[in-house]
């Protein structure tokens, strides 16, 4: 892969949320379906969840120091890593808002809780989107 | 600026001068100056316009002024 290791990481952050966070949000579905409206019973989905995401950058990082350079990042990797950030915020900024407006209007933890889940989660992945099109189009 | 006229753009000659100071590589080059071999590799290929410090600083690496080494094309 002719990518900077900065890029290799973005990779394998996107790749670590789809499947931990992204299996949180799978799990937490079904439970909102069933109806557990408590935020509690989410706690120990979403630590299960953070040990696979943790597990898995650990292992893609180790991966990608072996099978190439490390070099720290520069001023290309921290103008992509702006540009997608601030292109991204909104959405966690517009899922608290609706969190908060919830919150007002009395809605269950349980649901006000995973709508943040889902505001961070977008949000992380527009911006490492965001920045893997800046790598290869070009900012 | 007019509605639909086309942004500025910056060209470089590196990769000439690269070959022609005893065929540096992009990676000796980005040592040289600080950054990745991807980041020289997307400033030769027009995808990143590089700061004024390390703009400076590959054109000290060729022993050149700065607009021998990056051209500012104004759109017609």
């Amino acid at each position: 892969m002719n990518a900077s290791f900065e890029e290799k990481s973005v990779w394998i952050q996107l790749g670590a949320m789809l499947l931990a966070l992204g299996g949180y949000l799978f799990v937490a579905g079904r439970m909102l379906a069933a109806g557990v409206l408590e935020a509690a019973p989410y706690f120990a989905v979403f630590m299960v969840s953070a040990v696979l995401m943790v597990a898995i950058l650990i292992a893609g990082h180790i991966v990608a120091a072996i099978t190439g350079p490390t070099d720290p990042a520069d001023e290309r990797d921290r103008q992509i890593g702006w540009r997608a950030e601030s292109r991204s915020s909104w959405l966690l900024g517009a899922g608290a808002f609706l969190a908060i407006t919830g919150l007002a209007l009395g809605y269950a933890p349980g649901w006000i809780a995973n709508l943040l889940m889902v505001s961070m989660f977008a949000s992380e992945i527009l911006k490492y989107l965001l920045q893997l099109w800046h790598y290869r189009r070009g900012v | 600026m007019t509605m639909g006229a086309s942004k500025p753009r910056i060209t470089n000659d590196i990769r000439a001068l690269r070959f022609h100071m005893n065929q540096m590589t992009q990676e000796e080059l980005a040592h040289l100056i600080g950054v990745t071999r991807q980041t020289v590799n997307a400033i030769e290929g027009g995808k990143y316009s590089p700061s004024l410090e390390v703009a400076f600083a590959i054109a000290r690496v060729f022993n050149k002024p700065l607009e021998s080494v990056f051209q500012y094309i104004t759109p017609e």
